[in-house]
């Protein structure tokens, strides 16, 4: 996972990546404005914002944070190159796997994951845990 | 110039060619000059279910190979006046047509029609990206199954890839009482997820292969519920608001705002 990560590759068109790859927030972060539809993928060796979904079937690899203005229900890995300080911050968390360095969670089998409010994933004593998001920073 | 449209789905056997023969008959039926070409080449089926297998002579490779003219290749459907049929090649292996051969063809159609409805074959293969080519304006046609959703989906971004945006949706063999039930995924679910506009739901009626064994289309048959709703979804085609037909047929209307036309 690791070296995938640094690689940066995606699936998506040259030039919408070049589109996306000069979107920087700043030189650690880009922003990608649109939806991750079903077999598109983002690996990026930094933070990634994405004002979109991230559709089932997508994947967004990120060696820092991912944070994602909309629903998540693809798979999302966060400080995929070890950072366990990395989180995962979406609308809507609905992820079908979600990994934070190698920690690997999926949502249960019988339960329906995410309430209709912003949620925070991040490690907390060793485990990945999902909280509401409070804007007050805590953790 | 007429408008192309391509229709497409990425999985097989939702409904894409039934789609095409049956928006084809229904464009035809109001008066318009439509001509669909069949680009689901090695696996041709648009000619049979319009009934006009026995009369092909040459085929779009023809065409794209220069072996025969465009005028001598298309076919006059038998029921549907002002309805022509390009039929696919059904030995030629897809790789015998390249998308900028597509796109020429295309055109050359369009000249002559105001109509062209490209039948896509399943898959994101040359098949695909010759079906599009030639495209300004893409149906993606689903069933109401997490599978074939993921592969809308897929397509959505290959079309928007291609610079075919807003593509719209058309929701196939959609069964009320199962979405009631759960078992099956509702219209909001779907475009929720895909997030384009919905050109029609169509019913799962038995009536569709009753009509397409005898070389018919449900589109004209008044009485069937998958007729109505492709002609409402032919409306909509030409820029005309048509609600959405009432899927419950015991009462309620869907809540579904987001429904719209090509134009
Ligand atoms: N609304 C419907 N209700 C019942 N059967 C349908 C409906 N739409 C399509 N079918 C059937 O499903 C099968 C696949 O349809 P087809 O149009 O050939 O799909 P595709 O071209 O996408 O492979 C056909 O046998 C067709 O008669
Ligand atoms: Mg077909």
């Amino acid at each position: 996972m690791a070296s995938e990560a640094k690689k940066e590759t995606t699936s998506l068109p040259e030039k919408e990546l070049s589109e996306i790859k000069s979107n920087f927030i700043d030189s650690n972060t880009i922003l990608v404005q649109r939806t991750l539809r079903a077999g598109q993928k983002i690996h990026f060796n930094g933070n990634v914002v994405i004002l979109g979904d991230v559709n089932p079937g997508a994947e967004v690899v990120a060696a820092g944070n991912i944070i994602v203005m909309g629903n998540v229900r693809g798979v999302v890995h966060a400080g995929a190159e070890g950072n366990t300080q990395a989180m995962v911050m979406a609308f809507r968390l609905q992820p079908i796997q979600l990994r934070i360095a190698s920690h690997i969670t999926r949502p249960p089998d019988e339960e329906e994951m995410s309430g209709a409010y912003p949620e925070v994933a991040h490690i907390k004593d060793g485990v990945v845990t999902i909280e509401a998001f409070s804007a007050s920073g805590e953790r | 110039m007429g408008e192309v449209i391509v229709v497409t789905s990425g999985k097989g056997g939702v409904g894409k060619t039934t789609t095409t023969a049956n928006l084809g008959v229904g464009l035809a039926a109001l008066g318009h000059k439509v001509a669909l070409i069949d680009a689901d080449i090695g696996l041709r089926n648009l000619d049979v279910l319009l009934g006009l297998e026995n009369r092909i002579v040459y085929d779009l490779t023809d065409v794209t190979g220069g072996r025969c003219r465009l005028k001598q290749a298309l076919i006059k459907d038998k029921h549907c006046e002002g309805l022509h049929l390009l039929p696919a090649s059904q030995t030629k292996d897809k790789t015998a047509v390249s998308p900028e051969e597509m796109k020429k063809l295309c055109q050359d159609v369009a000249q002559e029609f105001e109509y062209v409805i490209v039948d896509c074959p399943a898959g994101i293969e040359q098949g695909f990206r010759n079906a599009i080519a030639g495209a300004d304006k893409a149906i993606v046609v689903t069933t109401p199954e997490v599978a074939a959703v993921r592969d809308a989906d897929r397509i959505i971004g290959l079309l928007e890839a291609a610079e075919l945006r807003n593509p719209k949706l058309v929701i196939n063999r959609f069964r009320y009482k199962m979405v009631q039930q759960k078992d099956m995924m509702s219209i909001e679910d779907i475009i929720d997820i895909l997030a384009v506009d919905l050109l029609g739901v169509v019913p799962e009626d038995e009536q569709v292969v009753v009509s397409t064994n005898k070389g018919e289309s449900v589109v004209q048959d008044e009485r069937s519920r998958s007729g109505q709703a492709f002609r409402n979804i032919v409306q909509r085609i030409k820029g005309e608001a048509v609600p959405l037909m009432n899927l419950n047929q015991n009462g309620m209307l869907s809540k579904l705002r987001r429904i719209i036309g090509l134009k």
